[in-house]
């Protein structure tokens, strides 16, 4: 017969676990047992973690790759594209010697990067920071290139960059000179040149030839501008700004006003001028779609950059705030 | 002697019975787990060291694939391309089901390329020999040319079509839109540059007229992510192994055909 709890109750079954913390928190001295054991279990394998030595280098070709070098896998899938690339075959097709061929090029290749990386190339050298730059801005700039622009937003960034979209003007120009003081005439004064140039410049207006007023005013060509058609900025690189100014207002036929510059008195006369155009936009379509592309591109890398800034510790020496 | 004064004479045998069961119970299921992890372990081996071309040919090594590429594939892949793996018109995520390919010949290496180095993300080792350019927004194209290679791309998928619109399609789909130096002379596409088959009425980005004339005008220049940094290679294989499965399925066939025929 069992004997029954005072009172007559059955006592409710508890599980070992329970019995064992209460026959724990019965005991006072021993209530801060479990926490003291779990902060020395603790402790110990943090320890043993901290003076282990590094794991154990492989020695065995992990599945999904086919060959380690120096511990970094050269993938079993890189290697089918290689080989397939290389041999223009299947890769069960081809022969286990240009098999062997395509991998053994692969481990040079991974060694080459290796020692790249030992020499620390992308420190050192300008082309490799480079590539890996743009590297980094091809990843970024890709979801962006994603989403079409509409023709909307085509066209407001063809109005914000119009000036990317003109063209050059040109112009077929005589540039004739009468040196003042120079090896040509001595004692002609300045003002005496200047006024024999309006002179010439009123025969030009009335008809005369070049040929003519060379002939009677010693006019001699500058030789700062052949008589060939020039690009704008060309003429503005030979001729000088002042002159530059004075030629690019003129229309077809002109005849610019005497000019004094540094050699003596300057005559314009215009042959063909076409003045710089804005393109419209429906003839410049492809290039500003380009160059939208270009600038998403760009905005993507800035935002990029700008999230790495935000994420990075940046520490600038004293006096380089600035 | 009863039982109970035997127990309370033996109060060692007592105790470490206690405590032993649960010890036991808990060395038994670890031991099962441990088993089965070491089963797991040499599936996954096996899976990753028999190449992607010969996968196909061992029945259990699919199966095992499909069951650990399944889940994979709903907590991955089905984000864009659908649960049921039909894909997404919006995203242009074309349909796995079906057996069409864009990349590729549907291999598991060819789909195992494509997992693992994603499409124009950027890399070299990703698919991204081209893209379809903006031909409208260009300005290659006029409307009406767009209008006209429209008609023709109805004609060549089996629709309704406007006759003289359609050859005068031809003439610039042969033409001055070059289309067929990645779609094909006979517009059957080219897996190597991901051009679709415009012959088959598959569409990754909706196929009604109104969806052709702006895959035409404003190009299409899809990606998808690498997975190879949050995968592991096994992972990789698995869902290769698994979409290469079920879009082989005796069904996928049938799928296609229903998908061009309810095609609008």
């Amino acid at each position: 017969m069992s004997a029954l709890p005072a009172g007559g109750q059955v006592e409710p079954q508890r599980s070992w676990a329970r019995r064992a913390m209460e026959r724990l928190s019965a005991r006072p001295g021993r209530s801060s047992v479990l926490p003291l054991a779990a902060v020395v279990i603790g402790l110990a394998l943090a320890a043993l973690g901290m003076f282990r030595g590094a794991p154990a280098p492989l020695t065995v070709v992990p599945p999904g790759y086919a060959a380690l070098v120096n511990q970094k896998g050269v993938l079993l899938s890189d290697l089918i594209t290689q080989v397939e690339n290389a041999t223009m075959k299947r890769f069960d097709e081809a022969t286990p010697d240009e098999k062997r061929r395509v991998l053994h090029s692969m481990i040079d290749e991974e060694l080459m990067v290796q020692r790249a990386l030992l020499l620390d190339l992308p420190e050192t050298t300008i082309e490799v920071r480079e590539a890996m730059q743009q590297g980094v801005e091809a990843q970024v700039a890709e979801p962006y290139w994603a989403l079409p622009p509409s023709d909307a937003e085509l066209r407001a960034y063809y109005d914000k960059t119009r000036s990317d979209y003109t063209n050059d003007g040109t112009m077929i120009v005589h540039d004739l000179v009468m040196h003042v003081g120079g090896f040509q005439n001595t004692n002609q004064s300045t003002p005496q040149a200047l006024s024999d140039a309006a002179e010439a410049v009123y025969r030009l207006r009335s008809g005369a030839s070049i040929d003519y007023v060379k002939e009677h005013y010693d006019f001699v060509d500058s030789g700062r501008l052949a008589a060939i058609e020039e690009l704008d900025f060309v003429a503005k690189m030979r001729l000088g700004d002042k002159l530059y100014e004075v030629a690019s207002a003129l229309g077809n036929g002109e005849i610019s006003d005497p000019v004094l510059d540094a050699d003596g008195v300057h005559v314009l006369a215009m042959d063909v001028r076409r003045a710089p155009s804005v393109a419209d936009f429906a003839g410049v379509r492809d290039k500003v779609y380009q160059a939208y592309r270009r600038a998403q591109g760009e905005r993507a890398t800035a935002e990029n950059v700008r999230l790495l800034r935000s994420q990075a510790q940046i520490i600038l020496a004293p006096g380089q705030e600035e | 002697m009863d039982s109970q004064t035997k127990t309370r004479r033996n109060p060692l045998r007592r105790a470490s019975w206690k405590w032993l069961a649960p010890v036991l119970v808990v060395a038994v299921g670890g031991g099962i787990a441990y088993a089965h992890e070491v089963r797991h372990q040499q599936w996954r081996d096996r899976l990753l060291t028999t190449l992607p071309s010969d996968v196909a040919d061992d029945p259990a090594l699919v199966a095992f694939a499909r069951s650990e590429g399944a889940p994979l594939y709903a907590q991955h892949c089905a984000a864009c391309h659908g649960a049921d793996m039909r894909g997404n018109r919006e995203i242009g995520a074309p349909n796995l089901a079906d057996n069409i390919w864009l990349y590729g010949d549907g291999g598991v290496f060819e789909i195992e390329r494509t997992i693992l180095y994603g499409i124009r993300t950027g890399n070299s080792k990703s698919r991204s020999v081209t893209d379809m350019p903006g031909f409208g927004q260009r300005g290659v194209l006029s409307d009406g040319d767009i209008h006209s290679v429209v008609q023709y791309l109805l004609k060549l998928s089996g629709r309704q079509y406007q006759v003289e619109a359609a050859n005068e399609g031809r003439r610039i789909y042969t033409g001055n839109a070059n289309c067929g130096d990645c779609h094909a002379a006979d517009a059957r596409g080219d897996t190597y540059y991901g051009a679709p088959n415009l012959t088959v009425n598959v569409w990754n980005s909706g196929g009604t007229p109104e969806d052709l004339y702006k895959a035409i005008y404003f190009g299409q220049h899809r990606t998808m992510q690498a997975w190879f940094p949050t995968l592991s290679l096994f992972e990789i294989r698995a869902l290769a192994v698994y979409l290469n499965a079920v879009s082989r399925e005796p069904g996928a066939a049938a799928r296609a055909t229903l998908a061009a025929r309810t095609a609008p």
